[in-house]
């Protein structure tokens, strides 16, 4: 690994942090072979084409940015009747069998080095439990980060029949200057014909750098749908994965970024088909204005005994400026040839045609580029299921147009 | 009495240069009913789509000037000069030819995902008065308005957030009057501009906006082509309206005498190779029906 484990971190750094939190054994131990493990772990894999590789994790200054003493939230968590929104310490006190049982037990924390370390230090977080048959409507997760560093661990369990949508978002308090780092593991568990649907918006101050994985683990006839919008940060790293492993289950990514400066956003969605009769349906879409850059990787695994899969995937980047620029990769790789399946990525501009309509009509230029680039968004937005989150996400995409 | 005038009008295609229009004079006064009659790629789309204001074309030649008289400017509060009533067309942005009561309905109309209809329209109806105001505005009010250059705040999904001049509830009943007009069915207002329309029923959507809009003149292309019978006739229907209720010029482009049974128009020009090569009444409508167009070709090219 080229990666140097900053200074700040050692076993010692490891046990203060779960100490203070007065953990049980178990997740100590995890976190330690977690850090034990930074030394041979690569970073997440990026995208590269000729000449050009397109995300530099490894050139990230990690001692400058990385605090783990020092970590501060402010979380304020809603839950839904029959729920339980629990912040993590309260978690393991209420429910420590539940949290041994499936910590982990999603995104394996070794996953590569930055799930690693986010498992190693990660001082907040968030366990939502959702029992057999209970629905949970509106659950909401606002987290605030106040300092330089902070690393966040969330959980949901969602048991037989139970169904839960959930917002959470993600910004920054009170101002801490300059670079900063955010990481944020997300993990679902789901019982027999369980639905989640997660969604997160990520509004980060610009000179945060952000890593986040986000994976589910789809039952039997379960549902896991995910909405990722990402509007701030300096440069944001994103997995959202979903392991179909349940015959009949299904899952939705929906993603929708919007960059401008020199934001970076390296976006990635995953599906793996283990089951049969699954369905997945993976749509991102994202706006690039000024120098941003975006690169996507979407991947649908079809495997062995994945019989009659269903499988889509639609990517469209638009580019609002001729500086900005962005790199796409769909993939589909197929073990079952009993699969329905397409992908797609585009990379365009507005629509030349659709403007001169809309101008013809009266509409100044500038008000119907942003209304094209609005109405761009609404197939992602018309997925959300928790309002605040719909608002949200076009508040911010109305105000970065202005 | 608005005059829309186009002048030895020619333009060719930005990228390449290839030329296209190559001298156009054509005048379409208020009231009138013009029909511009030609064969495939003879440039009456080009010519509709210069007068509007398009960015793939550049203009190489001639103008295209809109006479306004005091009735089509009766809503504006500033004071008006005669200045202010003789525009170029050439020199101003598509929006603001809108702005001044030019109405294009397309050939092909966009499909515009994630607009809604609704929204679209009172948006345009609003940028449309916005801009009127700001077109005739005083020289010395300008530079202390040009501050609040009305910013878009508005949601496809949730509606506008500012009023504009014309409020939801005002729009919605003005929407629901013109599409009672056309015999359009209410839930068109609520889905995206022209998405997953039928051919016929974008046409119908395009002579709602010119209904709503109520420009002075409207240039309609092909707007009879892929209409049933039943739709012709309320497409024809909106046609007649805008000319008896708003006195609206119209240029219809057409290949068929189809249409002209219903909107019947009062002059008919025949454009070949980017040129208007014979104009009459009527009647030579009829007769193009019935010769095509080579005898007007071989009529021009004698006469060259
Ligand atoms: N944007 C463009 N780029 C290249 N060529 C163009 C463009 N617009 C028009 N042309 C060409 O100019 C000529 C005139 O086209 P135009 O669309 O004006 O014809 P038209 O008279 O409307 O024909 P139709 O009856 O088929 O609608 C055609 O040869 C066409 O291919
Ligand atoms: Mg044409």
């Amino acid at each position: 690994m080229s990666t140097q484990l900053p200074a700040s971190i050692s076993e010692e750094t490891v046990r203060t942090i779960s100490e203070e939190r007065d953990e049980p054994d178990w997740l100590l131990q995890t976190r330690l072979e977690a850090l034990s493990a930074l030394d041979e772990l690569e970073m997440p894999s990026v995208i590269e084409t000729p000449g050009r590789r397109w995300t530099n994790l490894e050139g990230l200054d990690y001692e400058s940015i990385v605090d783990p003493l020092d970590q501060r939230d402010e979380t304020e968590r809603v839950s839904a009747e029959g729920a339980e929104v629990l912040d993590f310490e309260t978690a393991l006190d209420e429910h420590p069998e539940l949290l041994e049982e499936h910590f982990g037990s999603v995104t394996d924390p070794q996953t590569n080095y930055l799930t690693a370390l986010s498992t190693a230090l990660f001082t907040t977080g968030t366990v939502i439990y959702v029992p057999e048959g209970v629905d949970a409507e509106d659950v909401k997760v606002r987290a605030e980060m106040n300092s330089t560093s902070l690393f966040s661990h969330t959980l949901v369990v969602a048991e037989d029949n139970a169904s839960a949508t959930i917002l959470e978002r993600i910004s920054n308090g009170s101002a801490v200057d300059g670079d900063r780092y955010f990481s944020n593991l997300v993990e679902i568990v789901t019982g027999e014909n369980a639905y989640v649907q997660y969604g997160s918006l990520q509004d980060l101050d610009e000179d945060v750098y952000d890593f986040t994985l986000k994976r589910g683990d789809a039952n039997r006839y379960a549902t896991i749908d995910w909405i990722e919008g990402n509007i701030g940060s300096r440069l944001t790293r994103s997995d959202i994965e979903t392991e179909l492993n349940g015959d009949s289950s299904e899952t939705k990514i929906v993603g929708a970024f919007f960059g401008h400066d020199d934001q970076h956003f390296d976006i990635n969605a995953r599906v793996w088909h283990n089951g049969e009769h699954t369905t997945a349906d993976l749509v991102t879409r994202g706006v690039l204005d000024d120098e941003a850059r975006s690169v996507y990787e979407g991947v649908q695994d079809v495997g062995r005994d994945a019989w009659d899969t269903s499988s889509y995937q639609r990517e469209n980047t638009l580019m609002l400026s001729d500086e900005s620029e962005a790199d796409a990769s769909p993939k589909l790789i197929i073990h079952n040839h009993d699969t329905e399946a397409s992908h797609s990525a585009t990379v365009g501009q507005v629509d030349a045609e659709d403007l001169f309509y809309m101008t013809s009509r009266s509409i100044p230029e500038t008000t119907a580029r942003n209304m094209l680039v609005e109405g761009f968004f609404v197939p992602v937005l018309e997925e959300v299921e928790v309002d605040e989150l719909r608002e949200d996400i076009d508040e911010l995409i109305v105000e970065r147009l202005d | 009495m608005a005059t829309l005038e186009l002048k030895d009008l020619q333009a060719e295609v930005a990228d390449t240069g290839e030329e296209i229009l190559r001298g156009v004079d054509l005048e379409v006064k208020n009231g009138e009913i013009h029909a511009l009659m030609g064969p495939n790629g003879s440039g009456k789309s080009t010519t509709a789509k210069v007068i509007a204001g398009h960015p793939a074309y550049e203009v190489t030649g001639g103008s295209v000037t809109l006479t306004l008289s005091e009735a089509d400017v009766e809503d504006i509060d500033a004071d008006i000069d005669e200045e202010d009533l003789s525009w170029e067309l050439l020199d101003l942005e598509p929006n603001e030819r809108a702005a001044l009561g030019i109405f294009l309905g397309f050939q092909y109309p966009a499909e515009i995902e994630g607009v809604t209809m609704v929204n679209f329209l009172r948006q345009a109806l609003n940028a449309k008065l916005d801009e009127r105001e700001e077109l005739f505005e005083d020289e010395d009010d300008e530079e202390a308005e040009a501050e609040d250059d009305a910013g878009y705040d508005t949601s496809p999904m949730e509606g506008p957030a500012d009023d504009g001049d014309v409020g939801v509830a005002e729009f919605q009943q003005l929407l629901k009057e013109k599409m009672e007009l056309l015999d359009m069915d209410e839930k068109f207002a609520e889905r995206y501009l022209n998405a997953g329309f039928s051919g016929g029923e974008k046409k119908q959507n395009e002579v709602l906006q010119a209904a709503i809009l109520e420009p002075s003149i409207a240039v309609l292309d092909e707007i009879d082509s892929g209409l049933d019978i039943d739709r012709l006739q309320d497409v024809s229907k909106g046609i007649n309206a805008l000319r008896d209720e708003q006195d609206t010029g119209i240029l219809q482009i057409t290949h068929y005498q189809r249409i002209l049974d219903y909107v019947e128009p009062d002059h008919v020009h025949v454009m070949i190779d980017g040129k208007i090569a014979k104009s009459g009444g009527a009647e030579l409508a009829e007769e193009l029906e019935d010769k095509g167009y080579d005898w007007v070709r071989e009529e021009v090219y004698e006469a060259a």
